[in-house]
């Protein structure tokens, strides 16, 4: 009956503020190049090596959020459960891509288990699912390192001196993973360009987006997007909202640890300790400045921010260099930056819910004093 | 009672489906084991009889590089799998050219064997040449870390 | 019984695990010839040094603005009032009381901005909250390299500029509080009376405060919002009064902990002082939406205690120190048993 009563200038701020965070990454990103002084070439080669790396862990994010469970600082257990199958291969000695699909193969039970009982306690906070997930992080953190730095050794039994500490238990703070060491870049490596490009690695990550794709418009994938949509309809429509719940972190954790193996066998080194807490961090902060929302995102938005917060990764200790003379200071603008840009896409996302919900009052009251005029 | 069955069903492709991947994980397990294998170019007694090490030896794992032994010398190559080639090209005191091809399996257990390539060349039974090989456990010290490669961005040890 | 039934129920059973997990590192200690007295006082100590900042969550928590996981804020309105302090010239007890003077302009602006910004974002505070505090954090990291500090005893020798990561506060309020009327009893038992009492002091203002008009009107807000507005209360000026007392406090209570511990830990040195914090009140009874004084002296108590403890005790029984791995999972088992529980107000 009423149209949206919006004017242009009100579209164009909602585009602008919309997009704001990536705008905004541009922007950092522009200057960053101009004053770090790299080439082209080695930026190119740089971005390409790294959304290799990194989507497919990213793309793990998309799931939860679909359901309505927002970023899900829990993929870390994901990547916690693909390290111990890393560290399993290492011990035994598989190398290659054998070495890469057994430690999924070993990783997914623990990601399966490990996603349930996340999902478990998240359906046991609904409301605050993001803070949750993100101390369960920090809770199994707790539990992995008690299982690795102490059951590791003569309990679980790990037999290779080069991954046991001296002290006959515990796994070293680094793991060399040679065995592994660019095991799925380097099968199908091209040249394009005089970049070096992973083509099965992107072939991988395109599979994936196929399966995401396909996903969406399945039966769990429609049940999970009525969930996000609202709990209570889905509900009585007949969908069991906390199994779906449940589902859609499982499947994200798993493909997580999925992820953290594709990440880790082109660093080639794993960081017992930290690496599985980093990776959450990063791959939610690359998500959001690609344009994604708690309750938004697309395949687009993996890409463009993955793109966008690693060119502002790379250049940014050079520039700050170059325009103040201390690298550090562009060390600490990233780590800054990272963190500025969780911060405001958070506080975005919950300005808007609000202002969305006092929109939709204001039309009902203009729809109820049309009626109103109309009778008359 | 349909709905039992159905269930039954779904039971059971979930039970096959774990035995796959099971499967699949053995069959990486046996397909990506990597072994070390030890090539050795020194003199060997076998049944009472000696066979010298080479002047000069040429060797070659699979498709690999070629390497060159010489007397006593010792080489490695690091494979993955079980089923591998070795080829032994020498010179006889004749200064005729020998190349001796042998296929082999390692056995799944052993981290690292020793090829003689003495015994090789002589055409010998497949467990004279090939031989478990335990390293030394001066060997096993690690060498010191290598440094980390990783992407830090914050301290993050809470 | 039934009394002990209803005590067990409000204490609740993660508590009395931990609890009777404390007492029993108490009961065991001497056997492994661990020294009671030493244990004690460094509870104590502890103690002391942390409860301000834990009682930095009370405020906001009784304003509904939930567990204040943005702490390092107040933190960092501690390190400016201290490194000022230093940077102006004071020396000894004076530079303390200076430090309290100079943090607390910043700490007041900062819990403004802080409690502005979460007013806005009300049902999603705790999630910004921590992304506030790591960001100022990072934020400040940039600052402390630029900012035009001078004072020879805080900057980097050989850059002649920006701050070092730690600085010693010796010379200037190092146990300032710990040595004030500290009493010692036999040859190992101490009892820092001094910071023990300035906690006393913080923790009547803020039970006096809660007691006043405006500290019930907060209580209002954060237990029941409808009511609160409805009696006219401006929900929105409350809270951020909230946030600004425990922005304030967290500035006050980290210079508590630095005159104990001896350094002031710049950069990412406030990183995660947030979690222990709030674990410790949680740890004490508190909930998402329900705080007292009384949750922060248990809490503390407990929480320290078992740092203490566990480290000296495990590693006369099993020869490993697990405390690390212990406290990780204690405390953030803590939060996430407290974040699952239904509470009255949903958000």
């Amino acid at each position: 009956m009423s149209e949206l009563r919006e004017t242009k200038g009100e579209k164009f701020f909602n585009i602008i503020e919309k997009n704001a965070v990536s705008i905004l990454f541009l922007i950092i990103c522009a200057v960053g190049i101009a004053f770090s002084g790299y080439s082209l070439g080695y930026l190119g080669q740089e971005i390409i090596t790294r959304v290799a790396r990194n989507s497919f862990l990213i793309i793990s994010l998309l799931i939860p959020i679909m359901a309505g469970m927002g970023l899900n600082f829990g993929m870390t257990l994901g990547a916690m459960a693909g390290q111990i199958g890393l560290i399993f291969i290492s011990d035994w000695g598989i190398a290659g891509i054998p070495g890469m699909v057994l430690a999924m193969i070993i990783s997914t039970p623990i990601s399966a288990l490990l996603g349930w009982l996340c999902g478990k306690i998240l359906n046991m906070a609904k409301g605050r699912e993001m803070v949750t997930s993100y101390i369960i992080g920090f809770f199994i953190n707790g539990i992995y390192q008690l299982i690795v730095l102490y059951g590791m050794g003569p309990v679980i039994p790990i037999k290779d001196p080069a991954l046991v500490l001296p002290r006959g238990y515990g796994i070293r703070n680094t793991v060399n993973l040679i065995g592994i060491r660019r095991a799925l870049d380097d099968v199908l490596a091209i040249r394009v360009f005089g970049l070096s490009v992973p083509l099965m690695t992107f072939i991988v990550i395109a599979l994936l987006c196929l399966f995401m794709v396909w996903f969406k418009k399945s039966k769990l994938g429609q049940d999970m997007r009525a969930v996000g949509q609202d709990m209570e309809v889905a509900r009585a429509a007949g969908i069991r909202v906390e199994h779906t719940r449940i589902v859609s972190i499982v499947i994200s954790t798993i493909l997580a640890g999925y992820g953290m193996i594709i990440y880790l066998q082109n660093m080639g080194t794993l960081n017992t300790y930290n690496s599985h807490m980093q990776i959450g961090m990063f791959s939610i902060a690359a998500l959001l400045v690609g344009g994604a929302s708690v309750n938004r995102a697309s395949i687009g938005n993996v890409f463009l921010g993955v793109t966008l917060f690693h060119l502002m990764f790379i250049v940014s200790p050079m520039a700050g260099k170059n325009l103040i003379g201390q690298a550090q200071l562009g060390e600490f603008f990233r780590v800054f930056v990272s963190y500025g840009v969780i911060t405001l896409a958070l506080v975005l996302y919950e300005i808007r819910k609000r202002r969305s919900r006092t929109r939709a009052g204001r039309l009902l009251a203009q729809d109820q004093l049309d009626a109103i005029k109309e009778e008359q | 009672m349909e709905n039992k069955r159905a269930l039954l069903k779904r039971r059971i492709i979930q039970l096959a489906v774990i035995v796959l991947v099971i499967l699949l994980g053995a069959v990486m397990f046996v397909v990506g084991k990597e072994h070390t294998i030890l090539l050795d170019n020194k003199s060997i007694e076998s049944g009472g009889v000696t066979y010298n090490a080479f002047q000069v030896v040429e060797v070659q794992v699979d498709g690999r590089d070629k390497l060159e032994l010489g007397p006593r010398d010792r080489d490695k190559e690091v494979v993955m799998g079980q089923r591998h080639k070795v080829t032994v090209t020498y010179f006889d005191k004749y200064y005729e050219e020998h190349v001796v091809v042998k296929k082999f399996k390692v056995p799944i257990s052993q981290k690292m064997v020793l090829i003689s390539l003495p015994a090789v060349a002589a055409e010998l039974d497949q467990s004279v040449w090939l031989t478990n090989y335990e390293a030394p456990t001066l060997l096993n010290i690690p060498k010191d870390e290598e440094p980390i490669v990783s992407d830090d961005l914050i301290p993050l040890d809470f | 019984m039934t009394k002990i039934r209803k005590f067990m129920k409000s204490f609740g059973w993660p508590r009395i695990i931990i609890g009777l997990f404390l007492l029993s590192l108490f009961i065991i200690a001497p056997f492994v010839g661990v020294n009671l007295g030493t244990s004690l006082s460094d509870t104590l100590i502890r103690f002391g040094m942390n409860s301000v900042l834990v009682l930095a969550m009370v405020p906001m928590i009784h304003s509904g603005c939930g567990l204040n996981f943005g702490l390092p804020l107040g933190i960092i309105a501690g390190l400016l009032g201290g490194t000022l302090s230093i940077q102006f010239g004071f020396t000894g007890g004076l530079s303390f009381l200076m430090a309290i003077i100079l943090a607390t302009p910043f700490g007041l602006l900062f819990g403004w901005g802080y409690g502005s910004l979460l007013n806005r974002v009300k049902g999603g505070e705790m999630m910004i909250a921590t992304y506030v505090g790591f960001s100022s954090v990072a934020f400040m990291c940039m600052m402390w390299l630029i900012l035009p500090y001078n004072h020879p005893t805080m900057i980097w020798g050989y850059a002649g500029s920006g701050l070092r990561t730690t600085i010693s506060t010796e010379g200037f309020y190092l146990h300032t509080l710990n040595n004030f009327l500290q009493i010692q009893i036999g040859e190992k038992l101490i009892i820092p009376t001094g910071m023990i009492l300035f906690f006393a002091l913080m923790a009547f203002l803020v039970w006096a405060f809660l007691h006043t008009k405006t500290g019930t009107a907060m209580t209002a807000v954060g237990s029941n919002p409808v009511f609160a507005r409805a009696s006219g209360i401006n929900i929105d000026r409350t809270r951020t009064l909230s946030v600004m007392m425990s922005t304030w406090l967290g500035a006050i209570g980290i210079l508590v902990y630095q005159q104990s511990f001896g350094f002031i830990q710049l950069y990412m040195g406030p990183f995660y002082m947030a979690l222990p914090a709030v674990s410790a009140i949680l740890i004490g009874g508190a909930s998402v939406n329900k705080a007292s004084i009384t949750n922060v002296v248990i809490g503390t108590l407990f929480f320290q205690g078992i740092l203490t403890m566990t480290p000296s005790v495990m590693n006369s029984i099993i020869h490993t120190d697990m405390s690390e791995v212990i406290r990780i999972v204690v405390s953030n088992g803590m939060i996430l048993y407290a974040l699952t529980r239904k509470s009255e107000v949903s958000r």
